[in-house]
């Protein structure tokens, strides 16, 4: 299946866009979570704080559907 | 009443972002002067911290009492504020702070220092010390100090209420609470219902004056060096960060969120930091309090990010208030670290804190760190008054914040911060005060984030996240890894400080992606300043070198020894969660403090040198260190050509 991963900040880099700015296509087994997904495109699912996908926060064992876009959240320091 | 207007009805007619005139104010005498603002101290300190730190360092004596009528109060709208720019909103307020005894700022967002600036000041600094309860007010020309003894022990989020309701709702009110009043060391200032120069103690520096709130309004435009180019590149930031990722979670969630991610990584304060997980973490996250207390967001002047969140916390027993927050620093210092278990409670007791005009991040330091002493039997119920100071008790924490706020028998002791406390306490009790020169730690342990640990304890106002944050840095490089960490601290130092300086918000930078360079191409078209980002790199070093230098002059001591955490830093490993087990040790503290001085071209005593003073235009500044003996000793090999490594990829 493929799904859309998106990421600004200190995980843009990290992700490696190549759809546009902020966005990167992955393919992706059925039925694994999104933390052994951004694992095996190597990004160490320790920095994303949580995932959005259609406006809703997602946890990193949230377990994506083909056609999915998701925005990844990196951390940050509090104000 | 003292008044003073002027009839000039418009604002500098230099086109360089300054609204001209800056406001000094001896509140003994009552006496308003208006200057012209002092355009080359601006080119060369850059407003904000940057001016801050000058005036105290030339202004106030060393041997000053920080609550005391020779110390100063600066509130100083920066050199960006107000200019249309994306969150140009801050104002800095500094002081001597009564937490730290050296240079105290801390800033805050909203609408205060926009308005002043387009009321036609850019700086107000006040003097002396009120012989009754006072406010200031400024409407335009008009600037009186009014009456304030019907406010005076009414808390900061009610006083600001009732200002609104006599001067009306267009004026931007800063109040500070009963204990301000009361010169609790870690008072804050409060504007907007819920943003706070939080830090360093500045609302018991503006209590000791008697002044109890500044009120704003004003309606005149600012003249900009090039106003078209400025539109131009803000148009194109406007569209870029509507389609940027993290705008929408950002506008939803704002840092609460963080809290869950904290607890999984092993550096939520709990418990007084006695440990980093909390296995309640999931009834205080972030979804809980948009679930639960989410009201409406909130932004300040200029943005369209809205992270802040108005909430309603309803606790049983208790009528329901009203608040902004709790955001990630006071979620996990009045959450984990309290033991509390319910977002109600953790937002409860921020409003607590907020209202008593309380710095909810030193608030929720001081609190646990009695908590703990309770646990530890340090302290009794008889010095409690009856009660009890249990983890997760939102009654006790209630109870004993009044008896900070009324400075009544122990409470006198904690109202001075965890490092006083613990040298009233004794009993072992330092080992656990979680501070760093008197400043109490923020949100986050250092012990498995050993840089985050250095820049608690390098940090010029005491230990403060906003100087400098690495860990994700830590994360990357190795959380038991202490090598290399210096460097990039030291840059952070430099980086971060400037929005301080700039009186921006740096989550423009840090979560949208608008580089450093581009706000400095703001600053340009601004100002016509023509300057380039390591041109300002090199002024906020200045003044980090230049708080440095004041605080050993002010503490008299090298500045190694000032530079240590509590020893529960390495003493106690991490006892449970992700964490369980790691830990530093004391020949790791002292490497990173050795790396941090060569890097910062000080001397291992932690004292700049005079090669170093000199390079950075404060040869008056090494002579005056010279004269007490704290001058660093010249460097073998000189001081480094570049302090400080910008860490890639990116890392703020």
């Amino acid at each position: 299946m493929l799904i859309t991963l998106r990421a600004g900040g200190l995980l843009r880099e990290k992700l490696k866009p190549d759809l546009d700015a902020y966005s990167r296509r992955v393919e992706a087994e059925a039925g694994r979570t999104l933390a052994e997904i951004l694992t095996a495109i190597g990004l160490d699912p320790s920095l994303v704080a949580f995932a959005v996908k259609d406006g809703k926060m997602q946890r990193l064992s949230y377990v994506p559907s083909d056609g999915d876009v998701i925005t990844l959240q990196p951390p940050v320091s509090g104000g | 009443m003292a008044t003073s207007s002027s009839s000039s009805g418009t604002n500098s007619a230099s086109r360089n972002g300054l609204a001209g005139t800056t406001l000094r104010i001896d509140l003994s005498t009552g006496a308003i002067r208006r200057m012209p603002t002092d355009q080359d101290l601006y080119r060369r300190w850059h407003g904000g911290r940057g001016i801050t730190s000058k005036i105290l360092y030339d202004e106030v004596p060393r041997d000053a009492d920080p609550l005391g009528p020779q110390n100063l109060l600066i509130m100083n709208a920066g050199i960006m504020t107000g200019c249309l720019i994306p969150a140009g909103a801050k104002v800095e307020f500094g002081g001597i702070s009564p937490l730290t005894n050296g240079v105290g700022d801390s800033n805050m967002g909203g609408h205060l220092g926009p308005a002043l600036k387009h009321a036609g000041y850019d700086m107000v600094i006040f003097e002396g010390i009120a012989p009754k309860p006072v406010f200031l007010y400024i409407d335009n020309d008009t600037v009186e100090l009014r009456d304030a003894s019907a406010y005076w022990g009414v808390g900061s989020l009610d006083s600001e209420k009732r200002f609104k309701h006599e001067l009306g709702e267009d004026f931007e009110i800063a109040t500070i609470g009963p204990a301000g009043e009361h010169g609790v060391a870690f008072s804050c200032i409060t504007h907007d219902f819920g943003r706070q120069a939080g830090r360093t103690g500045q609302g018991a520096v503006m209590g000791s004056k008697k002044l109890k709130a500044i009120a704003v309004r004003g309606n005149r435009s600012i003249r900009v060096h090039d106003v078209d180019a400025l539109k131009q590149q803000v148009v194109g930031i406007v569209k870029r960060t509507q389609t940027h990722p993290n705008m929408e979670p950002w506008q939803k969630y704002g840092t609460a969120f963080f809290i869950k991610w904290s607890n999984d990584n092993g550096v939520m304060p709990t418990y007084n930091f006695q440990t980093t997980h909390f296995e309640h973490v999931d009834g205080i996250d972030g979804d809980k309090l948009v679930e639960k207390c989410l009201i409406t967001h909130k932004a300040c002047f200029g943005c369209w990010m809205n992270c802040g969140k108005y909430t309603r916390a309803v606790v049983p027993g208790k009528a329901p208030v009203h608040l902004e927050g709790p955001e990630y620093e006071t979620g996990s210092l009045c959450g984990s670290n309290l033991g509390m278990r319910d977002i109600h409670d953790v937002a409860y007791v921020n409003w607590m804190l907020d209202n008593a005009g309380m710095d909810s991040m030193s608030g929720g330091g001081v609190l646990a760190f009695a908590m703990e002493c309770f646990q530890r039997g340090l302290i009794t119920e008889a010095e409690l008054e009856g009660h009890t100071l249990k983890w997760g008790s939102v009654d006790d924490a209630e109870h004993f914040i009044d008896m900070m706020v009324h400075r009544r028998g122990i409470g006198d002791w904690f109202a001075g911060g965890t490092r006083r406390a613990a040298e009233r306490i004794g009993r072992g009790s330092e080992k656990f005060a979680m501070q760093v020169k008197g400043q109490e730690m923020s949100g986050y342990d250092g012990r498995w984030a050993p840089g985050m640990l250095l820049s608690y304890m390098t940090a010029d106002i005491g230990a403060h996240h906003n100087r400098s944050w690495t860990i994700t840095v830590d994360m990357a490089e190795g959380r038991e890894r202490v090598e290399g960490r210096a460097k990039i601290v030291v840059y952070l130092q430099h980086i971060r400080p400037l929005f301080d300086t700039w009186c921006i918000c740096r989550l423009f930078w840090g979560e949208l992606d608008i580089t450093p360079e581009e706000i400095v191409e703001s600053l340009n078209h601004i100002t016509g300043w023509g300057i380039d980002l390591r041109e300002a790199l090199r002024t906020s070093e200045m003044i980090w070198n230049l708080n440095r230098c004041h605080y050993l002059e002010r503490n008299r001591g090298n500045g190694r020894s000032f530079d240590y955490p509590p020893a529960r830093s390495w003493e106690d490993k991490i006892p449970s969660g992700p964490g369980q087990g790691k830990g530093l040790s004391l020949e790791q503290i002292e490497q990173m403090l050795d790396e941090y001085y060569d890097a910062r071209g000080w001397d291992r005593k932690g004292n700049p040198s005079r090669a170093l003073l000199e390079d950075l235009g404060l040869g008056e500044v090494a002579d005056n260190l010279a004269r007490l003996g704290l001058l660093g000793e010249p460097l073998p090999g000189g001081i480094p050509e570049t302090r400080g490594e910008k860490y890639k990829p990116k890392a703020f």
